[in-house]
């Protein structure tokens, strides 16, 4: 018979195990991918820390429209620390992502006077403002055609070998490494104190406002920090395609977020990584090697109208019954332990 | 008395040497054989097959399957003696640059294609640094792309915006008495350099412009937008290079509010929809700059475009009502990139541009044209002739006239950079 110890010792292991998988995994990934899907898998990569930043938002129970201008912030302000002011790759990348949690913060102060439906459409219009002087003002933004010919990734030199950053593997695991190093801080932040108290403000906001929570800075620390990493996708895609425009974070884009998280799942932080994945391969990859490229957003439609009504928690929900039927078994953990908020 | 295979004799030495030498044997014989077989070629088509813009890519798509077909049953393009087979093979960017990114890997380094052709806009900027690294010969249909850093990159059908010229220079000689204008577009790369255009084709025929609107791409009521132009009681309403899917609803809106006036405009897409939403009385005297291919116009001598009007007719019995202003240009572009290949006795990007370009002169469409864009993109790769003026007469869309494109360059070409550097359109101001 074992003993508590013992059984969270062999949790430990297990969870050990898997992470070591998938760590293998995604290493190896690009290996077995073609060159298309290597560059595929660079923009999921990049995709999958815009919307687990976008995930954090939603922890205070707010859904923003604006969050894929917020990347285009970053994305803009790291082409313009290189091109105007010749700031190194790696130090724009930062600094993109602190001006998009800066916008973040001045957004805060008006749009935080709103709530739900409000919120969203305040965010909506505040993103199209953003857009819209990008337009207006060519100087430094480029106008509608944007800014171009953007510095890429500087290549690494390790001795005879040299990294090119443009080649799509090599960019892989770059932005593998920063998206796993946010993730995981990310991860961390919702099961600290501070995440507990998003939680705490999404649920119930006016008894956290009774025992002395301010919810408009935790709502606000919520949007500045998800508006960092929303900002640091940005400036690696950036970099990356050397290229950006307003149309490419246009609300058009905004939807294909939002349909990731709702496929997805917003309750754990694997839910929207599943939405992104899963519908990035059927998309991407999938309905183009099937030859249905024209019909490719129809599909899109219909996955998405079917995991309403099929799915209403999402691809993440899955996850969940697959480990209660492991559970049932004798085999593992229980639901209760899904979540990773749960405490 | 029962015979016993030969083949049991065969011991397992003899079997491998049999089979190696078989296998040799193949390896000798199998070359040769390829080599009688007919070669492929492939080209990539690199643009928008769905979203807004679909429209000035699936028609093109569709113009240069059309294209393939034709070719490759008359036997082929013949290159350096040999004949190839010509495969296209399409990628969707949905006018997206990281899209068009992921497809131009893919076709270059997948598919191994020798010529790209891409509407261009948005999109190029990513290809840019890939063309560039591999030398691959890509076309785009707007010349805007151009600049000194593009040296792979050509416009070899259209000139956009600067064919627009002709539509106003058609339209002072033969409506002299309008002498104001109001000008809407789309605020993108397309919208922009088309106004510049129009402004400095205005300015040029002395018709005073009264008011320029730009609107947003997200746009979808234009009641408002026609309201605010026709307040200013315009005589020509110019709807510049504006896509189908606001082309359609400015000019239900015009119809609607009374508008009587003349209209001009880069295109009119599935203008029989049009008139369908309003009158054919509406949409009488309605100048562009895209005709159909069943045009008589199109079978003269000065045309370099196998069977317009079969190409049309054919076109319309696969895909009717598809027949928009990108239908023709693809292949046209193909028909210049096979005569380049012939040409230079290669497939080879590095030896087709060259051959394409050789002389400064090149067949195109509408006629002999020269390499140009030097003072405008920086680069002598736009190739720049004639351009038909097209106006919709009892319902149908007639070529009225081909007008030089150079002729007015040389005569009013100040002006047009005038309004490029104004607008921020020229090479050198360009993000």
């Amino acid at each position: 018979m074992r003993d508590g110890g013992s059984a969270d010792r062999g949790k430990a292991w297990g969870w050990l195990a898997g992470l070591g998988l998938l760590c293998a995994a995604l290493i190896a990934l690009p290996h077995l991918l073609s060159y298309s899907q290597q560059e595929i898998a660079v923009f999921l990569v990049i995709n999958v820390l815009l919307v687990v930043s976008y995930r954090l938002l939603t922890l205070t129970g707010e859904w923003s429209l604006g969050h894929v201008v917020i990347m285009g912030v970053g994305g803009y302000a790291s082409a313009l620390f290189t091109k105007a002011l010749g700031v190194p790759v790696p130090l724009a990348m930062l600094l993109g992502a602190a001006s998009a949690a800066a916008t973040a913060f001045v957004l805060a102060f008006p749009l935080f006077r709103m709530k739900g439906f409000y919120f969203l459409i305040g965010s909506f219009a505040a993103g199209e403002v953003i857009r819209l002087l990008w337009k207006r003002f060519r100087v430094p933004f480029g106008g509608p055609k944007g800014l171009k010919l953007i510095p890429s990734f500087p290549d690494l030199e390790i001795g005879a070998l040299t990294i090119d950053f443009f080649e799509p593997v090599n960019y892989y695991y770059l932005c593998l490494l920063v998206v796993s190093i946010s993730v995981f801080i990310l991860y961390r932040l919702e099961r600290s104190r501070i995440g507990l108290t998003f939680h705490a403000v999404h649920w119930q906001d006016s008894l956290a406002e009774s025992v002395g929570v301010s919810t408009w800075r935790y709502r606000t620390l919520a949007f500045v920090i998800a508006s960092f990493f929303a900002g640091l996708s940005g400036a690696l895609l950036a970099h990356y395609i050397g290229t950006v425009n307003p149309n490419r974070f246009d609300v058009g884009e905004m939807v294909f977020v939002l349909i990731w998280a709702i496929v997805g799942g917003t309750a754990t932080i694997y839910g929207p990584i599943l939405g992104v994945v899963v519908l990035t391969i059927i998309n991407e990859v999938v309905l183009r090697q099937l030859g249905f490229d024209q019909m490719r957003p129809l599909f899109y439609g219909a996955i998405l109208i079917a995991s309403i009504l099929f799915l209403p928690q999402g691809l993440e929900s899955l996850v969940g019954k697959a480990r209660e039927a492991w559970a049932g078994r004798g085999g593992g953990a229980g639901p209760e332990d899904q979540r990773f908020g749960a405490q | 008395m029962r015979s016993v295979p030969k083949y049991r004799d065969m011991s397992r030495r003899k079997f491998l040497g049999t089979t190696v030498a078989g296998v040799a044997l193949a390896g000798v014989v199998a070359p040769n054989l390829a080599f009688g077989a007919a070669k492929t070629v492939k080209v990539g088509f690199l643009a928008p097959l769905t979203g807004e813009v679909a429209a000035w890519g699936l028609p093109g798509l569709y113009g240069c399957q059309i294209w393939a077909e034709q070719v490759n049953a008359a036997g082929g393009i013949k290159v350096g003696g040999d004949s190839y087979q010509v495969e296209l093979v399409s990628y969707d960017n949905e006018y997206a640059p990281d899209k068009a990114r992921t497809g131009a890997t893919k076709l270059i380094r997948e598919d191994g294609v020798k010529f790209i052709m891409m509407l261009g806009g948005d999109t190029w900027p990513a290809v840019q640094p890939i063309a560039n690294r591999t030398g691959m010969l890509v076309s785009t249909l707007l010349p805007s792309d151009l600049s000194p850093d593009t040296k792979t990159l050509i416009a070899p059908c259209e000139v956009h915006p600067i064919y627009n010229v002709t539509g106003v220079q058609w339209l002072a000689e033969n409506k002299p008495d309008l002498k104001t204008a109001v000008i809407c577009a789309q605020d993108d790369a397309l919208g922009r350099p088309s106004v510049a255009t129009y402004l400095a084709a205005f300015e040029a025929e002395n018709i005073e412009v009264v008011d320029t609107v730009f609107f947003d791409i997200s746009a979808t009521d234009f009641a408002p937008i026609m309201t605010g132009l026709l307040a200013k009681n315009p005589d020509i309403l110019c709807l510049d290079t504006a896509y189908a899917d606001y082309v359609h609803p400015l000019c239900e809106q015009a119809y609607q509010q009374g508008f009587k006036g003349q209209i001009i405009s880069c295109t009119a897409d599935f203008y029989e929809k049009i008139i369908e939403k309003t009158s054919k009385e509406f949409m009488e005297g309605f100048i562009f700059q895209f005709p159909d291919f069943d045009d008589p116009a199109l079978n003269g001598p000065r045309i370099n475009f196998t069977d317009p009007n079969g190409f049309y007719a054919e076109y319309n019995k696969r895909w009717p009502g598809e027949w928009g202003a990108v239908s023709w240009e693809y292949a046209s572009i193909l028909d210049l990139w096979r005569a380049g290949a012939e040409k230079a006795g290669s497939v080879e990007p590095t030896e087709v541009l060259p051959a394409m370009k050789a002389g400064g002169k090149g067949l195109h469409a509408f006629g002999e044209a020269e390499w140009w864009g030097k003072e405008l993109f920086g680069i002598d790769n736009a190739l720049v002739g004639d351009w038909p003026v097209v106006v919709i007469e009892n319902g149908k869309a007639v070529i009225k006239e081909f007008k030089s494109i150079p002729a007015w360059w040389r005569k009013h070409g100040k002006l047009l950079v005038k309004h490029f550097d104004k607008m921020g359109e020229m090479y050198y101001q360009r993000g």
